[in-house]
């Protein structure tokens, strides 16, 4: 993921990914999460706050390579689209098969990352500043051993050039699964409020 | 007092003044002379398949709802009630079977007519006072395979002359397969920049050249270092019909190679053949190669990617972009996922082509708050080939797609319109039936 390796073109399609049905099932899943669960004890909620302060950081001061490795292989994460329906509508508000802003395995991140790490990206360069703040951290245990079902809100500030700013504030679902001592995210459902996108990109990670 | 634009765009030198992207003066005679005249997309057909469905959308600042009438036809008609002016509908799409306004409970039918209202008698005991004089001002449609357009412009020629012969390239990505084609599903991907709504219209009518240089690090990843992307002259073309253009070459699936998904390669490539049959091997090799489009004013797309999108004008520096992505209705399922997934990777917010281009548009017209600045032209001089001189290809044709010729024409196009007192001062390009040209 380097710069130094992007002469070499790294063959995205040996990454893991997730198939379709794969990618459905796991958008089921993440839709399914109401904190139905038994709370997950005080220790495991610290951690797990710990954590999310971390992951900040590394986003923040643009670690991603050690914010990659953070990542489940079986990764889905995904950031939907917002449509303004009425209530009446009996259309499932949000489909695995709909359009996205964000519908992405372990292997399109690293798309991503490789797109950064090419030092040809001009709107990235002078960098763009970002702080993400991460708060409301609600974490449930799930039918699985060592799997967490963690809801939280985040303020995803970020400031570019002289006035170019965006405040992008959501809500997180996410899937964290504990492994020996570390923690990985499985699954990564973004909530984003607004149903047009009041800036020009989503050049952030969330 | 209407402004002459004669002196702000010298379209054969290709001498554009900077005003034009930055005069709220201006802006406001765009709306009335180029967009409130124009034939605007406001939907596609598979978007409002059933009776009662409907989307809501923008004709420049006009809101509108498109909606499909109990007789199958489609209405579009402001989305503002004439009794104080109230919008009415305020979801994006839907089902039902009518409006309703939130202030004083005036219903409004499919068709836009004014139904009913509560308390009715008292408007039944008003002198004058007649239902069919206060629906919802209702617009002209017309369909192009799919596309359906509208203009509140009585004077407008018909839809067919105001696409003329862009509708013979036009199939190259609306007529491939047998069954027409469709939206994916999910609504309109929507963001907003704060640039001049025409430097992404200019952009997609005929600019590849940006590519080369914007889109380096985008195309990386998936492409190589430096793209990989080749862009030459030899074998490309720039075609221009009334003020529509497309820049193309002849790669049949250049711009789709760069979502990085060998299935969907491997079968774009499995239909090469039938659509040769279908379209003719020029025709055909526009499908989804190096190439970009936009119908005069705001509605462009991408081959390849088969992003459609609208730029919609919010002022003089605030553009709304709206896209969706287009597939033929008979591809397999997990190929249209495959497109789903492939152009909101490269052409949506998050993408990884779009991130890049956002950021030259907004400076492009910020730049203007400067006097001096602004009191600048640009240059949209690049003419390294001449126009094609025969009849094979409709339209005004140069070779090679890297010039600056359709965005000349694209802005002499908006000269006319905007010089234009009436209809009769826009002329228009006679459609020739053409052959199966350049087999
Ligand atoms: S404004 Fe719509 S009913 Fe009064
Ligand atoms: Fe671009």
């Amino acid at each position: 993921m380097s710069g130094a390796a992007a002469s070499a073109k790294p063959d995205y399609s040996t990454y893991p990914t997730l198939d379709r049905k794969a990618r459905r099932a796991a958008a089921a899943a993440l839709l399914a999460m109401e904190g139905g669960g038994a709370p997950a004890s005080a220790a495991d909620l610290a951690r797990i706050e710990a954590f999310y302060r971390m992951e900040a950081r590394l986003l923040d001061e643009e670690f991603y390579d050690r914010w990659y490795d953070l990542l489940a292989d079986d990764l889905f994460y995904w950031m939907p689209l917002r449509e303004n329906r009425f209530r009446r509508d009996n259309r499932p508000s949000l489909s695995a098969d709909n359009m996205a802003m964000f519908d992405e395995t372990k292997a399109d991140i690293a798309v991503r990352l490789g797109r950064l790490a090419s030092n040809l990206v001009w709107t990235e360069d002078p960098p763009t500043r970002h702080v993400y703040l991460i708060s409301n951290v609600e974490a449930f245990e799930t039918g699985t051993t060592g799997e967490y079902e963690v809801h939280s809100a985040f303020v995803q500030y970020r400031n570019r050039s002289e006035h170019d700013e965006a405040q992008l504030v959501g809500r997180r679902r996410d899937l964290l699964r504990m492994v020996g001592d570390r923690i990985e995210v499985a699954g990564r459902l973004i909530l984003f409020p607004q149903s047009v996108l009041l800036t020009k990109n989503l050049s952030a990670f969330f | 007092m209407s402004i002459n634009v004669s002196g702000l765009v010298d379209w054969q030198r290709g001498h554009i003044d900077r005003r034009i992207f930055w005069d709220p003066a201006i802006y406001e005679q765009e709306l009335e002379r180029v967009f409130a005249r124009s034939w605007l997309f406001v939907a596609h057909e598979s978007q409002i398949e059933e009776p009662g469905a409907f989307v809501t959308t923008y004709m420049a600042q006009d809101n509108v709802i498109v909606a499909r009438a109990s007789d199958r036809s489609i209405k579009v008609f402001l989305n503002s009630c004439p009794h104080r002016g109230n919008r009415v509908c305020f979801a994006d799409s839907g089902q039902g079977r009518q409006f309703t306004c939130n202030y004083h409970g005036w219903a409004f039918g499919l068709d836009g007519a004014l139904k009913r209202m509560p308390k009715m008698a008292l408007y039944k005991a008003t002198p004058g006072f007649r239902m069919e004089d206060w629906g919802l001002k209702r617009a002209r449609v017309e369909s192009y395979k799919g596309l359906v357009f509208a203009t509140f412009d009585e004077e407008a020629p018909s839809l067919g002359d105001w696409l003329g012969d862009f509708r013979w390239y036009l199939d190259a990505v609306l007529d491939v397969e047998e069954g027409g084609t469709e939206f994916l599903p999910g609504g309109a991907t929507r963001s907003v920049m704060n640039c001049n709504w025409k430097f992404p219209a200019d952009n997609f009518v005929g600019d590849i050249y940006h590519a080369l240089w914007t889109h380096l690090g985008g195309s990386e990843p998936t492409l190589g270092r430096h793209g990989g992307v080749i862009v030459e002259n030899e074998r490309s073309w720039q075609v221009s019909v009334n003020g529509h253009g497309w820049e193309f070459n002849d790669s049949f699936l250049g711009n789709a190679a760069t979502m990085g998904d060998r299935e969907m390669l491997r079968y774009m490539k499995s239909r090469q053949e039938a659509i040769t049959a279908r379209l003719g091997e020029f025709r055909a090799k526009m499908w989804g190669s190096v190439a970009s489009a936009n119908i005069f004013p705001n509605f462009s797309f991408l081959p390849g990617y088969f992003t459609f999108r609208t730029f919609q004008p919010k002022g003089p520096t605030k553009t709304e972009i709206h896209a969706w992505t287009l597939v033929p209705k008979n591809m397999p399922d997990d190929i249209k996922d495959r497109f789903r997934r492939g152009s909101m990777r490269t052409f949506s917010p998050s993408g990884l082509l779009e991130m890049d281009d956002g950021e030259n548009w907004e400076h492009s017209t910020a730049a203007n708050a400067g006097f001096v600045t602004r009191n600048q032209r640009l240059c949209y001089a690049m003419a390294p080939e001449g126009e094609l001189d025969d009849d094979s290809l409709p339209g005004t044709v140069t070779l090679g797609q890297l010039s600056d010729a359709n965005q000349r024409l694209f802005y002499k196009k908006w000269a006319e319109m905007m010089n234009a007192e009436t209809w009769q001062d826009i002329p228009l390009e006679k459609p020739a039936a053409p052959a199966e040209a350049a087999e």
